[in-house]
């Protein structure tokens, strides 16, 4: 909000401050301050952004000695658009982002809601709270597969002395997955939390007072002033988390190695299997490519229908 | 039988309450199971699960020792100083050129004309690097290193970890510098200071609050890589994330004891930070940036 009310004043006084002797947009250090950055950033996103492009439409393989680089045209793509084990890994990543975000978003939203009420020790519970996203994921990952290991974990064990059955979390093809969102869950809930709380607490106490008065009970207020009024915020917050886990690998790799079989494999792995293990440069950039067009085709469609549903509320 | 006003009031912050403790049992659980399994000896731990030190077993600082003075003595240290060095190192670069870039996309007009960019698409283009995956760059990157004999060098992986933090610090510089008044270098200006002397004596000793928490940032996201490491690194600069990562995919079985205690000393630092970080956090300075 912030940085947008700056940008719009930094517009309307503009003309003014270019009219000074001595103005500060003529100023020629200010490439000084700019440029190392963009620098940076060219040299390590933009040519490595086309260059992955081109290796798209190359054959190298460096498990193979002979034939070295060729271009091959679309071909890697033609392989890739008839490769199940590839559409495999986006149905998983799909999956892993829809359900990781909506659960952490849900989780998060409800502790927010806790933690905004009139309670004590507030600070020790928002350390505690935030603590999970701040450690290594490499590092969850093994304190997960301990918590749910199916023979010595303690979760078993604690279901099975509730009288529970005996879950195997990450044996079976279709729980492995789910067990993977749990995991990630627990990292990343504390970002939502955090955000959501801020924006909880940045809410006019007027409105409220407002309902109280009308008798609105707790959950018309949520429904109809609290969640609205997050609307922008959720947005923001969820957009951010899902492109964060697109790049889901870390606790993957770590807590299934895309197994049982290929039930939990992501792109990102699949793209660094290819292209590390066997090598296939080409292939593994047309599989790496493939992911970032599928964020940027979710992420629009994402944004599209908040605005579709955004214009329908405002009918 | 309805509840008074006052008893329903209770029986809600009861639950709060219960929920609250519910919630920082799941959040702790974790990091208590790590500490009682990395001082359990192997036979404990594959008995089946046991909860309390002293209590259903007899601990141990066998493991510890292990790693610690014994014959992993020197991978450990090497990786986990290599990460201590690293990850600060990049975060204090990343801030540095960070924050310049910052300051100047809130205090210069800057025009490209072939891209009709101002400052605003200049500043949404450098956080958009955000949304990259790394894996799309990350081949790109190996044989650009190869190149460059960067392979598996600390200097490399410092260089890395400095682009890659490099969006996320200007961002929320930017947004720091916006809200920072501007009389005091106006007027160090107009005493005939220059620009980098103004911002060097008065906005960053003014800023502290917000380089601070971007270092803090900026050194959690490099100390917890794994993907780089992964792929640039292999002996002489591996991190702590990658010796654990590697550590259980070994032959003979993931051994948990050692596991866990390398899993702690792989967190402990960001522990620290996490409770560093929370003041900055909930101050408003990191979410104010992303609204």
């Amino acid at each position: 909000m912030s940085t947008n009310l700056a940008g719009q004043l930094a517009k309307v006084s503009a003309p003014q401050e270019a009219a000074r002797p001595r103005g500060i947009s003529s100023d020629p250090s200010k490439h000084i301050f700019l440029l190392p950055a963009v620098i940076l950033i060219l040299l390590f996103s933009l040519f490595p952004l086309f260059f992955s492009l081109a290796l798209a439409f190359l054959s190298w393989d460096l498990s193979r000695l002979t034939g070295g680089v060729r271009f091959i045209g679309l071909e890697n793509f033609i392989t890739l658009v008839n490769d199940a084990r590839f559409w495999n890994t986006a149905r998983v990543t799909l999956t892993f982002v829809l359900g990781a975000v909506s659960l952490e978003y849900l989780v998060g939203l409800g502790v927010a809601l806790l933690l905004n009420q009139d309670i004590r020790f507030r600070r020790f519970f928002r350390v505690v709270f935030l603590m999970p996203m701040m450690l290594t994921p490499a590092a969850v990952a093994y304190a997960g597969r301990m918590l749910f290991n199916e023979g010595q974990g303690p979760i078993n064990h604690i279901i099975k002395l509730l009288g529970g059955p005996q879950i195997p979390w990450f044996s079976n093809s279709s729980l492995a997955l789910p067990s993977l969102i749990l995991v990630d869950t627990w990292e990343w809930t504390p970002f939502m939390m955090i955000v959501l709380l801020a924006g909880l607490q940045s809410l006019p106490p007027e409105v409220y007072e407002a309902a109280r008065v009308d008798g609105a009970n707790d959950w018309q207020t949520f429904r109809h002033i609290t969640f609205p009024m997050l609307a922008p915020v959720s947005v923001t917050i969820i957009l951010i988390r899902a492109l964060e886990a697109f790049k889901l690998f870390d606790i993957v790799t770590v807590m299934t190695g895309g197994g049982p079989g290929t039930a939990t494999e992501p792109v990102t792995l699949y793209a660094y299997l290819v292209g590390m293990k066997n090598g296939n440069l080409g292939y593994a950039s047309a599989i790496a490519y493939s992911l970032l067009i599928m964020v940027i085709i979710s992420s629009t469609l994402f944004l599209k229908l908040v605005r579709q549903r955004a214009v329908q509320a405002a009918e | 039988m309805y509840l008074t006003m006052r008893q329903t009031r209770r029986l809600k912050l009861g639950i709060t309450y219960l929920l609250l403790v519910i919630w920082t049992i799941i959040c702790l659980f974790p990091i208590y199971w790590l500490i009682i399994t990395s001082v359990k000896l192997p036979v404990a731990v594959f008995q089946g699960p046991t909860y309390f030190p002293w209590i259903d077993f007899q601990p141990t600082l066998n493991a510890w020792k292990h790693l610690l003075v014994g014959p992993m003595q020197n991978q450990v240290l090497r990786s986990w100083f290599n990460s201590a060095v690293m990850a600060p190192t990049s975060a204090v670069l990343a801030v540095a050129i960070g924050s310049l870039a910052g300051y100047a996309l809130t205090r210069f007009q800057y025009y490209i004309p072939i891209l009709k960019w101002r400052n605003n698409d200049l500043a949404f283009w450098i956080i958009s690097q955000r949304m990259l995956p790394p894996v799309v760059v990350i081949l790109p990157y190996l044989i650009m290193y190869r190149v460059l004999g960067l392979v598996d060098t600390h200097a490399g992986m410092i260089l890395i970890y400095t682009v890659f933090n490099l969006p996320f610090a200007v961002w929320i510089m930017r947004d720091f510098f916006a809200n920072l008044p501007r009389d005091l270098e106006e007027s160090a200006l107009i005493d005939g200071a220059s620009r980098l002397q103004a911002f060097r004596l008065i906005v960053l000793p003014l800023s502290s609050p917000g380089l601070i928490a971007t270092f803090l940032f900026c050194m959690m996201f490099s100390w917890n890589d794994y993907l780089f490491a992964l792929m640039l690194t292999f002996s002489r600069a591996t991190t702590m994330p990658m010796f654990v990562a590697g550590f259980g995919t070994q032959s003979y079985g993931p051994q948990w004891w050692f596991l866990s205690a390398l899993a702690l000393l792989t967190i402990a630092p960001m522990i620290v930070i996490a409770l560093l970080i929370e003041r900055y956090i909930t101050r408003g300075l990191i979410v104010g940036a992303i609204k």
